[in-house]
């Protein structure tokens, strides 16, 4: 009994490693003074500097948050009232279909994805920056909010609808005063989601973005084509100390938040 | 004057399936009713088609004399007390007893001492912050209730509400729910299949099968003037048996004559004819209306339950405080009123026609 405990955690601490160990080599050169990761030299804070100096990387940065943001709002609103308008559907057989063009969307590559903005775009004569990858993370973004929710409006007891009702509420009031707090937290879930998809997409966004506009991802790549600079170790724990005080905010408001915090937002962390 | 009523109410799903069938009842303001009846017999459909969330295939719903059948449930001055609560889950107690208020958009310094004065009746004082998965069957019920009553409905709807509840809490909350109607003046119409919580409630009672209204009357009048054997089985334990009305006031069965109280029937009519198990007293066989033998007999706490045979190989039911012994020859007395008498196909009118007219009877004599 022990020694199966015991052989759980060396396979536990062995998984966490290998998952970790990578970045964390990236965080330690990002400190070194030499041109490439060969070999450490001596600590220096020069690749920050020359990071916080380079006003192209940090407006990137700041588009592809406000593009991840923006992107994963309008999703979740779309997604949400498309997940109610799929469950509210009577017959069964409409509602399936609905479901695999969903589903169809979530599975095929992003490549083909991609391209097929690229395709679309080029087709209506839109010129591709800033709106184009919006819209297209908006376009993938939208099944997995859709996926979120849903399961949440099928848990959803339809007596308390009714009770609603019953006690003088409209649909609209039923809308914001019932429906809305029940699938909440699959809203939330399908928010992060969204917002993390759209942060790590590559495959999509390198199709649909023009001169003007890039994304990190599109950006971290060009530039590791002629050699990897240190400067993207530097940005790389920028960002990972970010997405850890953001993780850490969002485990501190699950938890510490008492009852009625952890329904609303319960279910986004499993 | 009636408060509710249901005008030739039918009920025809889109899959075919006739959920009720020429419903007609008149609901009275003040009163405690029940509809009572097995699963799948329309008791909850009529509740739902009063509520207004189900809407009549055919018929009429008059409320105060105005017709609302097609009224949206909002706009009812009707409130429901749900089978499984449907308590709000994301909101505390205060919010959710004062829902339908703020729904009203009535000031928050009127809803306070309102919902306050609704927790008091349903004595949850000081439950007010409590979330709702922090309390018990038993007091998400009173919630549920206080949530109903705190909009002063003129009539409160109740569908199946105790049935998620141990037998004890239920018991005390059928007093309960009894002494908020008395208190309140309002009209509980009260949805169950359990005959006993039936029994003990209402003012009055609506037996349902199929979809049809069986019997409406007192709960006394029910239990003890069963007009089919539906009702006489539904409602309690009964013996049931096939016999003839020879002429008034007197029945044959189980091949022997005896006086009864039933009148108005032709004579050497078939009929059926109940006599409660309760009204069975064993005595000595020489003493007996009837002699049987004794086969099987149970112990339920309060009295025996004794199954036993007649010569002509009849199963009779008998409850009786004193055990017997097995294959023990038992006579069996009862009273000419203990024995009730059923026609066949009798409707509820005819029924009572038939029992007032010889009821003025012998008044005369």
């Amino acid at each position: 009994m022990k020694k199966k405990h015991f052989f759980a955690k060396i396979y536990l601490t062995f998984v966490l490693i290998m998952l970790y160990v990578p970045i964390f080599y990236l965080i330690y050169f990002s400190f070194s003074s030499g041109k490439n990761m060969n070999k450490f030299e001596h600590f220096t804070l020069a690749h920050y500097q020359t990071l916080f100096l380079d006003n192209r990387l940090l407006t990137i940065f700041l588009e592809t948050i406000l593009l991840a943001i923006l992107s994963s709002l309008v999703a979740t609103i779309i997604g949400t009232f498309g997940a109610i308008a799929i469950s509210n559907l009577n017959k069964k057989g409409h509602k399936n279909t609905l479901l695999a063009f969903n589903n169809v969307l979530m599975v095929s590559p992003d490549v083909i994805i991609g391209a097929s903005f690229l395709i679309f775009f080029t087709a209506l004569g839109m010129g591709l920056n800033f709106g184009s990858v919006l819209l297209s993370h908006i376009a993938f973004s939208i099944p997995i909010v859709v996926l979120m929710v849903l399961p949440r409006l099928k848990d959803l007891d339809l007596a308390l609808i009714d009770a609603a009702r019953d006690l003088g509420a409209n649909n609209f009031q039923v809308f914001t005063n019932v429906i809305i707090p029940a699938i909440m937290p699959g809203v939330f879930a399908g928010m992060f989601m969204a917002l993390t998809y759209s942060l790590d997409d590559f495959a999509v966004t390198f199709f649909v973005t023009g001169n003007g506009f890039s994304t990190l991802s599109v950006e971290i790549y060009s530039r590791a084509r002629q050699g990897i600079d240190l400067e993207i170790n530097a940005l790389s724990t920028v960002m990972f100390l970010f997405v850890l005080i953001l993780v850490l905010i969002y485990y501190l408001m699950t938890t510490k938040k008492g009852k009625r915090g952890k329904r609303m937002l319960g279910g986004v962390v499993k | 004057m009636a408060l509710i009523k249901l005008k030739h109410i039918n009920k025809q799903y889109d899959d075919g399936f006739v959920a009720l069938k020429n419903i007609n009842l008149k609901i009275e303001s003040g009163k405690f009713y029940s509809l009572l009846g097995p699963s799948g017999s329309g008791k909850s459909t009529i509740l739902r088609i009063i509520a207004g969330f189900s809407h009549p295939s055919q018929g009429q719903v008059l409320f105060d004399g105005q017709d609302i059948t097609d009224l949206d449930p909002s706009k009812r001055q009707i409130n429901t007390v749900f089978q499984n609560y449907a308590l709000f889950p994301h909101l505390n107690v205060f919010d959710n007893v004062a829902f339908g208020l703020k729904i009203k958009k009535m000031p928050l310094r009127k809803i306070k001492p309102a919902v306050k004065e609704a927790l008091k009746m349903v004595r949850l004082s000081g439950f007010a912050n409590r979330e709702i998965s922090e309390l018990s069957g038993g007091q998400q019920q009173r919630v549920a209730i206080a949530r109903a009553i705190v909009n002063q409905p003129k009539v409160l709807l109740l569908d199946e509400s105790l049935s998620a509840l141990d037998k004890r809490l239920r018991k005390e909350m059928q007093f309960e729910l009894r002494a908020i109607q008395k208190k309140l003046g309002i009209t509980f119409i009260f949805v169950t299949h359990d005959q006993e919580e039936a029994l003990s409630m209402s003012d009055q009672i609506f037996v349902l099968n199929n979809g049809e209204i069986q019997q409406s009357g007192t709960p006394v009048d029910i239990y003890d003037e069963p007009i089919n054997d539906f009702v006489a089985r539904f409602i309690g334990d009964s013996n049931i048996l096939p016999g003839r009305m020879i002429k008034d006031y007197e029945v044959e069965f189980a091949n022997q004559r005896f006086k009864c109280a039933d009148a108005g029937m032709r004579p050497n009519e078939k009929v059926e004819i109940v006599i409660r198990p309760e009204d069975l007293d064993i005595t000595e066989p020489d003493q007996g209306k009837l002699v049987v033998t004794a086969q099987t007999q149970l112990f339920l706490g309060d009295h025996f339950e004794i199954k036993a045979l007649d010569t002509d190989e009849n199963e009779w039911l008998i409850h009786s405080t004193n055990a017997c012994s097995l294959n023990q020859r038992l006579g069996l007395y009862f009273d000419p009123e203990d024995i009730h008498v059923m026609r066949k196909h009798e409707s509820q009118a005819d029924f009572d026609a038939r029992l007032e007219s010889y009821e003025e009877e012998s008044n005369v004599q």
